[in-house]
């Protein structure tokens, strides 16, 4: 027992170096929130607030109509994260699973999708969602994840091009048929991967802000970030408050990784495979 | 044509058409303000549908995201009818031209003689008025009294030139190893910077906006930039890379230069007891550049006379009061009335407007400004970061270069 | 009869374009008008508020021919990029492998990986700012408590990039997890085999770890890859490209073009470049990949 943890004293103290650095904006945020003014300046830099009073959360959470923005977020995350699931699952099944005419060729689209820069589709993107009736609405932000994103597309191609064929060959002799193979033998072997797609399209959706940005206009619609940037005015920048807000809305996303993180642990463990 | 073929192009792909759905009373406001003075212009809008009843105002505001957003809208053809504008010369040929709405309106020229003269140029381009100011800023030194009372340094007084502040900031940096007696950003606004220039007797282009050469690096530049350098490398002056006003928030800068923005969390961090406030120094005079608020109508819009009794609520008076603590008023009466003409945290700003009018900043002079200014900002930039990494600096070197880089835009 | 199976066939085909139907459609709807708008776009001169004129190829020409900072921030671009792929993809698969260890507190640990992530930019970048700052920042406070009188790292062009590339450090959570993934999913039965046969840690590292998160690896170099070009958000709220355009990306580039110039063309056409080069550099990792990625199902040929 002792020569064990003897053993993996080394991972232990490098976990926790690693951690501690990991740690450090995270502190820094949240001890900013409860400092003064001249505090937040100060040098030699003042590590622990003077006052734990929560004045300041309050303050800025009320200085906008923040509830509101959080709902309008959780509308976008919760409505997002469904349709990638759906679609991604899909479209990375039939990417990993089959051997189809221009499969690769279409891959390889998908993928390069990725790699045009924002700045130039966005004055088109506005152009088509306001056609569509969309702009200052939710829908440019939700309706598109809907048809799948590469990134995760992608990603759960790679898992699933790594479970052995011998599963999906046995379960059609058995005479079932590709959408039972899919839904029933596939996705409960990925689902730590689909756990992360959910994981990481929460994280990205909660703090997007140049979408929300251009395709919003008032203010009962915006989202988090949106209201978190109010705080950067043009000559001057409420540090205290972006630093309330900021600890204020990580914990929604935090909680729900720390549940989801079990499952992508619990990982593949499902033995019964090989 | 070509723009029409481009958008035919575009609805064919998608075999849709477009479906504007204006409802004619609602006008749309954009706004850089955010927080407490996103607040005020609601307020304001809300006065005005008081005023108007059955119009619905639509205020905007988008803070630091404003310039892309507002990019994008008038890309896309759907800005929004009044705006906040500050960049004229880039969006000119959107914007609505103000005139004749002015002189056909009896009532509004005893409005324009209430407004501080010199105002309206920050928004005019080619005789066009293309926004109506209602707000605006100069530039002003903000002091810590405490650093002063310390050091057993007098404040600086109306009047000082830059030598003085230089005397200052010396006697106040021995105070210690991490106090400055004045900072300022190693990164500036070129826009802001320019007044500097103009305080030495020069400026960024001659004053048609064509030549740089002889003026950008002229004997007076060379010696402005030569000064904040050597202020820099005995260690009178901190070259930042954070924000200024965070530095003097901290209490460890004696003096810095700004606009009003800072204000407000300047009193919180360091004590109203402990702020001053003074006029810029002199070396040939004291200039200060000017921010000015201003309200502008895109051309497009569907609801111009909306927008223009809009425009016109907000330079009167009551509204210029109400938003007198976003920025500083325009108008002469409501100044007075608030006491800010002869209030000491608001007197020197008053001060610094009076000589804004001598100057136009090269921003409105040349159309490429904004290439050349990337150039400008480079010179300057590397003047300060050398500085501050105990490099060699061959200021007129330096600047030269500049000069030569930008021959190109200047054709 | 014959007929019938015809059908099934058929159907049968139709079946793997089925499962991709809702990216097709997005693609169709959502994505390839604006690419092709943008394509468009940069033969011409278009200022944004303003009318477009055409100009063939003359915004490629500018850019190769008289445009200095179009190399420039190219050369800056695969700098980063080749001094922060091998860091990040380092790193999180080493912290993967720390994580994936049977020790305490895995739950804590890889929540604590994953914070940075979740702190939005806006915030991120002020505090980097502030540890960064060469006066008032903390890293240098630190130094000096040793006595040593750290560099100015986001005011000197010689520390800027490096500062940069620590600062993007701290996003690893994504790719650590992805590598957790991976690694979990590696069947338990294969390491025991091997201890049977009397392989040491090494071994078992090269001979089964590593190509067995070979799939996981190819995607987060070709994710990381596009990252580093698309490198624009940090910089843009932390040193503007200064000091002396060390930081001046080439997604900063295309941004400037576009938004403070007002060269929407121009921009685009510097865009398409972007995109054939980083295109070009997938295909090939790509194309590698089939000499070093193990999947376990080779469907493919």
């Amino acid at each position: 027992m002792k020569q064990t943890f003897i053993r993996k004293l080394p991972i232990y103290v490098l976990l926790i170096l690693f951690s501690l650095l990991f740690l450090f904006p995270f502190f820094w945020t949240v001890t900013s929130a409860f400092k003064a003014e001249a505090e937040l300046h100060a040098y030699p830099p003042v590590w622990i607030p003077s006052s734990f009073s929560l004045v300041n959360f309050i303050k800025s959470w009320t200085s906008q109509p923040f509830t509101q923005y959080f709902f309008n977020s959780l509308t976008v995350v919760i409505g997002t994260t469904i349709g990638q699931l759906i679609s991604c699952s899909l479209v990375a099944y039939g990417f990993a699973r089959f051997n189809f005419k221009g499969r690769d060729v279409l891959f390889i689209i998908l993928l390069a999708t990725m790699m045009i820069p924002w700045d130039v589709t966005m004055i088109p993107m506005y152009m088509e969602f306001n056609a569509f009736g969309w702009i200052n609405t939710l829908k440019p932000l939700i309706i598109p994840a809907w048809f799948g994103s590469p990134f995760y597309i992608f990603l759960l191609r790679q898992f699933l091009l790594n479970i052995p064929k011998e599963l999906e060959e046995a379960a059609l002799l058995d005479g079932a048929n590709h959408f039972q193979i899919y839904y029933k033998i596939y996705m409960p072997l990925v689902k730590p991967t689909l756990v992360l797609i959910a994981v990481f399209n929460t994280l990205s959706v909660w703090n997007d802000y140049l979408g929300p940005l251009i395709f919003l206009n008032d203010q009962s619609k915006y989202t988090l970030t949106l209201g978190l940037a109010q705080f950067k005015g043009v000559g001057d920048v409420n540090m205290s408050a972006i630093m309330a807000i900021t600890s204020i809305i990580c914990i929604p996303p935090l909680i729900g990784f720390f549940f989801a993180q079990k499952q992508i642990i619990e990982g593949i463990s499902t033995t019964g495979i090989k | 044509m070509k723009k029409l073929g481009l958008l035919l192009v575009f609805i064919l792909i998608f075999g849709l058409m477009g479906c504007a759905k204006e409802d004619t009373k609602t006008l749309r406001f954009a706004t850089w303000d955010s927080e407490d003075t996103l607040e005020v212009q609601k307020q304001i809008a809300k006065r005005f549908e008081e005023l108007n009843p059955g119009v619905k105002v639509q205020v905007e505001g988008y803070g630091d995201g404003y310039d892309q957003k507002i990019a994008a809208g008038f890309g896309a053809k759907n800005a929004p009818d009044v705006m906040y504008m500050w960049d004229f010369p880039t969006y000119q040929a959107s914007l609505e031209t103000l005139n004749s709405y002015m002189d056909s309106d009896e009532s509004f020229k005893t409005l324009m003689n209430d407004l501080y003269p010199g105002i309206l140029n920050y928004s005019t381009m080619d005789d066009k008025v293309l926004g109506m100011p209602v707000g605006y800023t100069s530039h002003v030194v903000y002091y810590n009294k405490s650093l002063f009372d310390k050091a057993g340094v007098a404040y600086p007084e109306e009047g000082w030139t830059w030598d003085d502040l230089r005397e200052k900031a010396i006697a106040l940096s021995a105070l210690g190893d991490d106090v400055y007696g004045f900072a300022f950003s190693t990164s500036p606004d070129p826009y802001d910077f320019e007044q500097y220039y103009w305080s030495f007797g020069t400026s960024y282009l001659s004053n048609d906006g064509k030549m740089m050469d002889g003026y950008f690096n002229s004997p007076e530049a060379v010696a402005m930039m030569q000064m904040f350098s050597d202020m820099v490398k005995e260690g009178s002056a901190l070259g930042a890379q954070d924000s200024v006003s965070n530095a003097f928030r901290g209490g460890n800068v004696a003096m810095q230069e700004s606009g009003i923005w800072p204000l407000e969390r300047h009193i919180e961090s360091i004590g109203a007891e402990n702020l001053g406030i003074i006029a810029l120094p002199k070396a040939k005079e004291a200039s200060s550049v000017i921010n000015s608020s201003a309200l502008c109508m895109a051309k497009d819009s569907k609801n111009k006379d909306l927008a223009w009794e809009f425009i016109k609520f907000y330079t009167s008076p009551e509204a210029v009061k109400m938003r007198a603590k976003i920025d500083l008023p325009v108008l002469k009466s409501v100044s007075e009335e608030l006491n800010y003409t002869s209030d000491p945290l608001y007197k020197p700003f008053y001060d610094m407007l009076e000589t804004a009018a001598a100057h136009t900043p090269a921003f409105l002079l040349n159309s490429q400004y904004s290439k050349i200014s990337e150039k400008m900002l480079y010179a300057i930039e590397k003047v300060f970061v050398d500085s501050v990494n105990g490099e060699p600096v061959d200021v007129k070197a330096i600047l030269d270069e500049a000069v030569s880089e930008s021959a190109q835009f200047l054709e | 009869m014959a007929k019938k199976l015809g059908k099934i066939k058929l159907k049968k085909e139709i079946i793997p374009y089925l499962f991709i139907m809702p990216w097709i459609l997005g693609f169709l709807i959502f994505t390839i008008g604006p690419l092709i708008f943008s394509l468009i776009i940069s033969f011409f001169d278009w200022p944004i508020v303003g009318q477009p004129t055409f100009v063939g190829f003359g915004n490629y020409i500018r850019m190769f021919t008289k445009d200095k900072m179009f190399t420039h921030s190219l050369f800056i671009t695969v700098k980063f990029a080749i001094i922060f792929v091998p860091l990040y993809m380092g790193i999180a698969l080493g912290l993967a492998l720390l994580l994936n260890q049977k020790i305490k507190g895995q739950s804590f640990f890889k929540t604590v990986f994953y914070l940075p992530s979740v702190i939005s930019g806006v915030a991120l970048s002020m505090i980097w700012i502030w540890i960064f700052d060469f006066k008032y920042g903390v890293i240098n406070y630190l130094l000096s408590l040793i006595g040593i009188a750290g560099p100015n790292w986001l005011g000197d062009p010689k520390w800027s990039l490096i500062a940069m590339v620590i600062a993007s450090l701290w996003g690893q959570g994504t790719m650590v997890l992805i590598f957790l993934g991976a690694l979990r999913e590696i069947p338990k039965d294969y390491y025991e085999a091997s201890m049977i046969d009397g392989a040491n840690s090494l071994q078992r590292f090269y001979k089964i770890t590593l190509p067995l998160i070979t799939p996981a690896l190819l995607f987060n170099l070709i994710m990381t890859i596009i990252a580093a070009f698309q490198q624009l958000t940090l910089a843009l709220l932390m040193t503007k490209g200064g000091p002396s355009n060390s930081t001046y990306f080439y997604a900063m580039y295309v941004y400037n073009n576009a938004f403070k110039h007002f060269e929407m063309g121009y921009a685009s056409a510097n865009a398409w470049i972007m995109f054939f080069i980083i295109l070009t550099l997938s295909l090939l990792v790509f194309k590698s990949s089939s000499l070093w990625v193990y999947y376990e199902s080779e469907v493919k040929k």
